[in-house]
């Protein structure tokens, strides 16, 4: 009974662990081309899944039906967070490293406030569900409820990190944007414009940020700081894994996901954020450069 | 095809180039000799717009380019095959010179196939690129990795080339196969600015040649007369 209850709680959390695990990959792939993240990209989480919802409720008053009005959703909310990825770049990120400064860092904790504000007095305070077509209703598979959304996190999450990584690796697109990752000066010697693909990293981590706050919104509600917890285990699970593994955010994710649960269950919910930090104190002290990172040395 | 007028240029207040000029015509190799800290390297950067100029022009087939950033200069003819290399290390070496035909291909998918004549084409000049195609490029040999960045920019189908000291680190037996592999791009006809520490073996490939003291040209000539010029021979012949 024990071991039936011990499985159960680490696989429904390794499922939410995804969640953590594609936020860093949202971050892995503004470092990769700009050697920058966005530290507001909770926010961004937040104002896609704020824009999401209001979407679906257009859907919903035209009487389409929860479907069609939720698929329809899906697309427009990773246009928008492709599009707040991009200003985020053009009207922070981009004006500090013209200056080859770490304002960045500034820069995007400072867009991030500005878009909070702005969430909460377009949107309002409450936390407010989420309607989704997705059935709440645990299904049984060897003795483990699993729930129908929790499956829907992973198969979202690893279906379109897998896509992006198709992307990065069968299209010459892709292999350009590895080129920027590792040489921007010789990348640029090809007829690669640097700029522009670091603008594409921002879109697509900008998607991949609205696409965890609408798998995550049904379980959790959206409000205006539906986001900070879980920035602060995407930050974590980044660290731990390393700025530059794809498989390792998912390894990662899932194990803190999975650590999370357990200890909520047996220590007290109050114990939930304890995993999070210990393992993040852990590896900045252990390996700086992440369980799965390469050393890398940084020239100042 | 390529020309360089009055070129300042440097690095923040530092100014290194004060006043280059020369010029590429087509079908013809241009050696730039000179001490180390002359000024090649820079004058290589300014002309491909990794670095931005001052003051001065660079018309690169009729047109001005100085200003622009490197890709969109890429973009209009010129491969820089770079000092130290460079090649994209995590990438394989079938990848790199896809990359270096980038301007060319098409995005997506389609891509190796638009350009397999080209690869050929590299692949027959550096066989050894052939039987390493999937290895990771910065697993090769310093002498595979220069054949490597010559290849990546003969993939461009540049109308103008230059290549920054591809001698540069490697075993005098390597540097003999680098130099084979320059005269046979020239007798393709190639347009190319070549910088060279072996001085020597430049001006015997090159059809004209230019010599950098201070950030600008002091001596030019074919390399029959600079052969015969005191000065030359005392400070890089001798």
């Amino acid at each position: 009974m024990n071991a039936a209850i011990i499985g159960q709680m680490a696989i429904s959390g390794a499922l939410m662990g995804l969640v953590y695990a594609l936020i860093a990959y949202g971050f892995q792939l503004t470092y990769a081309t700009s050697k920058s993240i966005n530290f507001g990209q909770g926010e961004l989480v937040m104002v896609s899944a704020f824009f999401s919802l209001t979407l679906t409720n257009l859907g919903l008053s035209q009487h389409w039906g929860l479907g069609l009005s939720y698929g329809l959703m899906v697309p427009g909310g990773l246009i928008f967070g492709a599009i707040m990825g991009l200003v985020v770049e053009r009207a922070g990120v981009r004006l500090a490293l013209e200056q080859k400064s770490e304002g960045w860092i500034l820069l995007s904790i400072i867009l991030g406030l500005f878009f909070f504000s702005a969430a909460e007095n377009i949107w309002g305070r409450d936390d407010r569900p989420f309607p989704t077509p997705i059935p709440e209703e645990p299904f049984h598979v060897l003795g483990l409820a699993i729930g129908p959304r929790e499956v829907a996190v992973a198969v979202g999450v690893l279906g379109i990190m897998g896509l992006i990584e198709l992307l990065k690796r069968k299209t010459l697109l892709g292999k350009a944007f590895e080129a920027v990752s590792a040489d921007r000066d010789a990348a640029e010697l090809m007829g690669i414009s640097a700029t522009r693909t670091v603008m594409l990293s921002y879109g697509l981590s900008g998607s991949v940020a609205a696409l965890a706050g609408i798998l995550v919104s049904p379980i959790t509600t959206v409000g205006p700081t539906m986001a900070s917890a879980i920035i602060l285990k995407a930050f974590s699970v980044a660290v731990v894994a390393g700025l530059d593994s794809g498989f390792g955010v998912v390894l990662v994710g899932m194990f803190l996901g999975a650590l999370e649960s357990l200890a909520s269950f047996y220590l007290g919910s109050g114990w939930r954020e304890a995993p999070g930090l210990v393992l993040l104190i852990l590896a900045l002290a252990l390996r700086p450069t992440g369980v799965f990172g390469k050393a890398t040395i940084r020239k100042v | 095809m390529l020309l360089v007028e009055d070129l300042h240029a440097g690095y923040g207040a530092s100014e290194v180039l004060t006043g280059t000029t020369l010029a590429v015509k087509p079908g013809t190799v241009v050696a730039l000799i000179g001490a180390n800290g002359a000024g090649k390297t820079t004058t290589m950067r300014a002309i491909s717009g990794g670095i931005h100029p001052t003051k001065g022009r660079v018309v690169l087939d009729g047109k001005e380019v100085q200003g622009l950033d490197a890709s969109a200069i890429a973009r209009l003819g010129l491969a820089h095959s770079p000092e130290g290399r460079k090649v994209f290390g995590p990438l394989s070496v079938e990848d790199n010179l896809l990359l270096g035909a980038y301007s060319r291909l098409p995005r997506f998918l389609g891509y190796r196939a638009k350009a397999s004549a080209d690869l050929d084409r590299v692949y027959d000049l550096f066989p050894k690129l052939r039987e390493r195609s999937g290895q990771a490029a910065g697993t090769l040999s310093g002498g595979e990795q220069q054949m490597l960045a010559i290849g990546r920019a003969l993939m461009a189908r540049p109308k103008v080339m230059l290549l920054d000291e591809p001698s540069m680190g490697l075993a005098p037996v390597i540097v003999q196969e680098v130099f084979r592999t320059i005269s046979r791009l020239k007798a393709e006809g190639i347009t190319l600015l070549l910088v060279e520490q072996f001085a020597k073996s430049a001006l015997e490939v090159a059809d004209y040649a230019y010599v950098m003291e201070r950030g600008r040209i002091a001596v030019e000539g074919t390399p029959a007369e600079l052969s015969r010029n005191e000065r030359v021979i005392a400070a890089y012949l001798g």
